[in-house]
């Protein structure tokens, strides 16, 4: 890519206070994303991965301890006050949980008014014509302006929240898990809004997720997160076909299939154990302790991230081998086995 | 008139004898200036200590003041004087509060310790301590009434706060780059003033009990303006021989109290499912039969 | 096997009464369930699913009152009519729950071990002390490591996964011929989720139980299922083994299900698939086909008269489209 990344994220680290005296949770840990104008990146892990906290520092709404976030160069770390705001308003954020994002107490109208106000639309006249090019773009009919919040349905109310952040007029979304609390017939609705969306608007998107299939589909590049960590990342048809890191590897696995005459013959895969506890991640490679591939090296030191091909990392030692799929047969093997 | 639907609704589920007493103190109270029949201070030896009457349907006190005067323009002291105490209180308590549950930090340390410190005092003596140093008076009543008060109210705004500005939607307006005062006058203080109002309708009761007690300790309201503690520590004396100068006021009082903690618990205890009344089954039964049967899968 | 199934639910309808509404989540369905057999009953929010396996078992919230008929027989009992003690009885020792949120099904004050113990001693009428043994058994059963360590654990000390565990094993501990999962996996992460369904699968096998899945994740139906029922609206659309529903969807409504699922072979950035609107609220039963309004055959007289649900071009399956039906027979 030779355009400049719209956001960047650097070395950012972000760290709780550990309910144990005197120590650290490091829910994000060191981690490093580009985002490039109108792309969609994905950001999958499982729970406790750090990934909603990631979302969350980047917008504000969590202290970062270090590291920086680059919104079109300028670092907003060195803002404050009203500059802070004016210029971080450019990032926007939608909430996993429609029902709980929106203020029970506005009405459609209300809720998107608010937001071009902050945004300092001045006259009511612009406001009212915003608003309802705003509900047109989402697509959901003028009617529901003066509908209160409450009334409208998960899928309703997940586009009413993406219509606020759309006016303040953001160059990024980070979108939290956007379509779990929906149903499955409705999911389709509010990603196909988010392809538009892109496509017409050129918003960039960072999709955190943990629902694969839903991210390959979606997004052109994947990272994928554990622990706090970066641990591979590249374009979706590198990561999906060819995952080099074995956490990629059991996570696709994991992953069920529709059909059942393939679904029920499938003798692995099991993910060993459960993920560590955060606060005492084990040392070296963090996902040592759950890999069939560990050797004693790799609770020395943190493993360097590898270049598989250009724009696809994994910080493996095996990486190289996982990528030109010697050790694949070896990762399964181990899985399959009761 | 459709805007006063759901306060009536809400109005329905509050028990029915406390709403009348309280309706009846607050109206009666509100009117007292017009409706007393006679003025309270006039006094008169000759009719003192007189009963009911076509006069004086209550009888008189021992200074030959009107009883039933008295006792509504205690009302309407006692509505005022609580009604000062309550606002003085919650103001105070609602922007140290909201401010230690907008900031948390070092701020809502230090706030909600002075609450402890205040809550840790009996409200009464604090109260008695101030009045001690300034003087009994009016307005010393109620400020060092709404001294002891407001920590409490103040603990309550900064829970109500610190729920409120953890809800995802005011997270959404902190990342629309809301200003702290739209977040805080547009969105919190409303949602706190709710909360903390509803637990001064269930104080209230506790405050007039605590203007009743300052008055009849003789720190309170002075006379001649009527208060229900002051009459009966007025009529103490007279307890054997009229007790009716002491039922009076004792009786008003004690209704006033209970009424505003039944309405305060029923506020409190709204919260369970109402089960089925028989009328409301009779109703859902009719309803599902119209829906009648279609055919199904068998 | 049996021949008799162990559940069987004959044109089941569910009337919920509350102060504020009356609400028929389940409207005339039927279903069987065999012993040592996994069903399926998938649907999305306001399908009546989950309503349809807890009502007859008298475990809907307090406040609302239930109005059941048809006929629901549990070993060729009538569970419709019997009175609250005798279902009592039955549930935790004939049927065991397993619910979606391991971290609310458990006490969190109590240590495990306790926990699984009481259900024991409830159920099968054993001393303290046999119960013990045995919950010792079931954590073992369920796969947990260091077991004896875990009894005197609290919940909060252990993770999703393991809770979950723990729940089945509550569940096990009387020993009972019908297992109701609900939604047991959703509250998981996915990597988790497949070890929790292998666990359910292996138990089922070992214990012979029957088991009902209820669940709105294909994937979860596709592993662990034998049949499935997809309920849309408080009714069945289509009914049949997982083999044949789930790789040749009949109903429009299974269709979408199935079709919002991504697959590989979706190109990168295309659109994806679904329904449009909105599934409707329960509330009064709809007249005709509740799906009409989303459907893409719909023709006028699918909202006349309610779709019966009747064998399509595959006997094993039942479908509840007339406009599907019709086509496949005239062809």
């Amino acid at each position: 890519m030779t355009q400049a990344p719209v956001l960047k994220v650097e070395n950012l680290q972000t760290r709780f206070k550990s309910v144990q005296r005197g120590k650290f949770v490091h829910a994000v840990d060191d981690v490093s994303i580009e985002l490039y104008p109108g792309e969609i990146v994905g950001l999958v892990g499982e729970s406790g991965c750090g990934k909603s906290t990631l979302g969350r520092t980047i917008v504000g709404l969590e202290k970062a301890s270090s590291g920086r976030v680059l919104l079109d160069g300028v670092d907003l770390s060195a803002l404050s006050g009203a500059a802070l705001r004016d210029s971080r308003r450019a990032l926007q954020y939608v909430f996993q949980d429609p029902y709980s994002s929106l203020n029970d107490r506005q009405t459609v109208g209300e809720a998107i008014d608010e937001a071009l106000v902050i945004a300092g639309t001045r006259s009511p006249e612009e406001r009212d014509r915003r608003t309802k090019e705003l509900l047109d773009q989402v697509g959901l009919a003028s009617a529901v302006r003066d509908r209160h919040t409450r009334e409208l349905s998960g899928g309703q109310r997940q586009r009413v929240a993406i219509a606020r952040s759309l006016a303040v007029n953001p160059r990024v979304l980070i979108c939290d898990e956007p379509v779990s609390a929906l149903d499955l017939s409705i999911r389709a609705q509010v990603m196909n809004l988010f392809l538009r969306l892109q496509k017409d608007l050129g918003v960039a998107c960072l999709f955190i997720a943990h629902d694969l299939a839903l991210v390959r589909q979606a997004a052109s590049r994947v990272y994928v997160m554990y622990l706090g960590r970066i641990v591979e990342h590249g374009s979706s048809k590198e990561l999906y076909d060819r995952p080099s890191h074995p956490y990629s590897q059991m996570l696709l696995a994991s992953a069920p299939e529709v059909d059942p005459r393939i679904e029920k013959h499938r003798r692995g895969p099991l993910m060993i154990g459960e993920v560590p506890s955060p606060t005492n991640p084990p040392s070296g490679c963090r996902f040592r302790t759950r890999c069939p591939l560990a050797v004693d090296d790799c609770a020395k030191a943190l493993p360097p991230s590898r270049v598989l091909s250009p724009g696809h990392t994994a910080a493996c030692t095996f990486a190289a081998d996982l990528h030109r799929g010697n050790r694949t047969a070896l990762v399964q093997q181990e899985m399959s086995a009761p | 008139m459709n805007m006063l639907n759901p306060i009536f609704a809400r109005l329905n589920k509050m028990p029915r004898a406390a709403l009348i007493t309280i309706g009846l103190f607050v109206a009666l109270g509100t009117f007292a200036p017009w409706l007393a029949p006679q003025d309270p201070s006039t006094q008169s030896l000759l009719d003192a200590g007189l009963g009911p009457s076509a006069a004086h349907w209550l009888g008189t006190d021992h200074l030959g003041r009107d009883t039933f005067s008295r006792l509504i323009i205690a009302a309407n002291t006692s509505l005022v004087s609580v009604g000062s105490v309550l606002g003085v209180a919650m103001t105070i308590g609602i922007l140290l509060g909201t401010i230690a549950g907008y900031h948390r930090g070092w701020v809502d340390d230090l706030l909600m310790r002075v609450v402890d410190v205040g809550l840790s005092i009996p409200s009464l003596i604090i109260s008695l301590a101030v009045i001690g140093i300034v003087g009994p008076g009016y307005w010393t009543m109620v400020l060092a009434l709404a001294l002891a008060w407001w920590p409490m109210s103040g603990r309550i705004s900064r829970a109500v706060a610190v729920s409120i500005m953890s809800k995802p939607h005011i997270e959404a307006l902190r990342v629309l780059g809301a200003s702290p005062w739209r977040i805080y006058f547009g969105h919190l203080l409303p949602g706190t003033i709710g909360a903390v109002m509803v637990y001064a309708t269930a104080d209230a009761g506790t405050a007039a009990l605590a203007v009743a007690t300052l008055s009849f300790l003789g720190l309170g309201i002075q006379p001649p303006t009527p208060e229900w503690g002051q009459m009966l520590v007025d009529a103490l004396p007279y307890l054997e021989s009229d007790p009716r100068q002491v039922l009076l006021p004792g009786l008003a009082l004690t209704a006033a109290v209970i009424g505003f903690n039944t309405l305060g618990e029923s506020i409190a205890l709204n919260r369970i499912p109402k089960p089925l009344t028989r009328r409301m089954l009779a109703i859902r039964r009719a309803e599902v039969a119209s829906w009648g049967k279609e055919n199904s899968d068998a | 096997m049996h021949d008799e199934p162990l559940l069987e639910v004959r044109n089941l309808t569910v009337n919920l009464l509350t102060a504020k509404s009356a609400v028929r989540p389940v409207d005339g369905v039927s279903y069987s369930v065999r012993q040592g057999e996994c069903l399926a009953i998938v649907g999305e929010s306001g399908s009546g699913k989950t309503v349809m396996n807890f009502a007859p078992l008298g475990l809907m919230p307090t406040g609302v009152t239930t109005m059941l008929s048809g006929s629901v027989k549990l070993e060729g009992r009538e569970l419709i009519g019997l009175p609250e003690a005798e279902i009592q009885k039955l549930r935790g020792k004939s049927v065991g729950f397993i619910f979606q949120d391991p971290m609310s099904a458990l006490n969190p004050v109590r240590r495990i071990g306790r926990q699984i113990a009481e259900m024991a001693e409830l159920h099968l009428d054993v001393t303290p002390r046999a119960a013990e043994a045995r919950a010792l058994e079931l954590v073992k059963l369920v796969g947990i490591s260091d077991p004896v360590a875990r009894l005197r654990q609290y919940p909060h000390e252990l993770s999703g996964g393991l809770r979950q565990r723990i729940v089945i094993a509550i569940a096990l501990a009387g020993e009972p011929k019908l297992l109701i999962a609900d939604e047991p996996t959703t509250a998981l992460d996915v990597t988790v989720q497949a070890q929790i369904l292998r666990l359910l699968k292996d138990v089922q096998r070992r214990l012979n139980m029957a088991m009902v899945l209820i669940t709105h994740d294909m994937g979860v139906v596709a592993g662990a299922a034998d049949n499935i029922v997809v309920m849309y609206a408080a009714r069945a659309a289509e009914c049949g083994p997982v083999d044949k529903v789930l790789v040749s969807p009949r109903h429009p409504y299974t269709q979408g299900l199935i079709n919002a699922i991504p697959r590989r072979e979706d190109p990168i950035g295309s659109e994806f698939r679904g329904l449009p609107g909105i599934p409707p609220t329960l509330g009064a039963p709809i007249k005709g086909c509740a799906l009409a309004p989303r459907c893409e055959l719909a023709v006028p007289a699918c909202s006349n008269s309610r779709p019966p649900l009747v064998r399509s071009d595959d006997s094993a399956v039942l479908v509840a489209c007339p406009v599907v039906n019709q086509g496949k027979a005239a062809a």
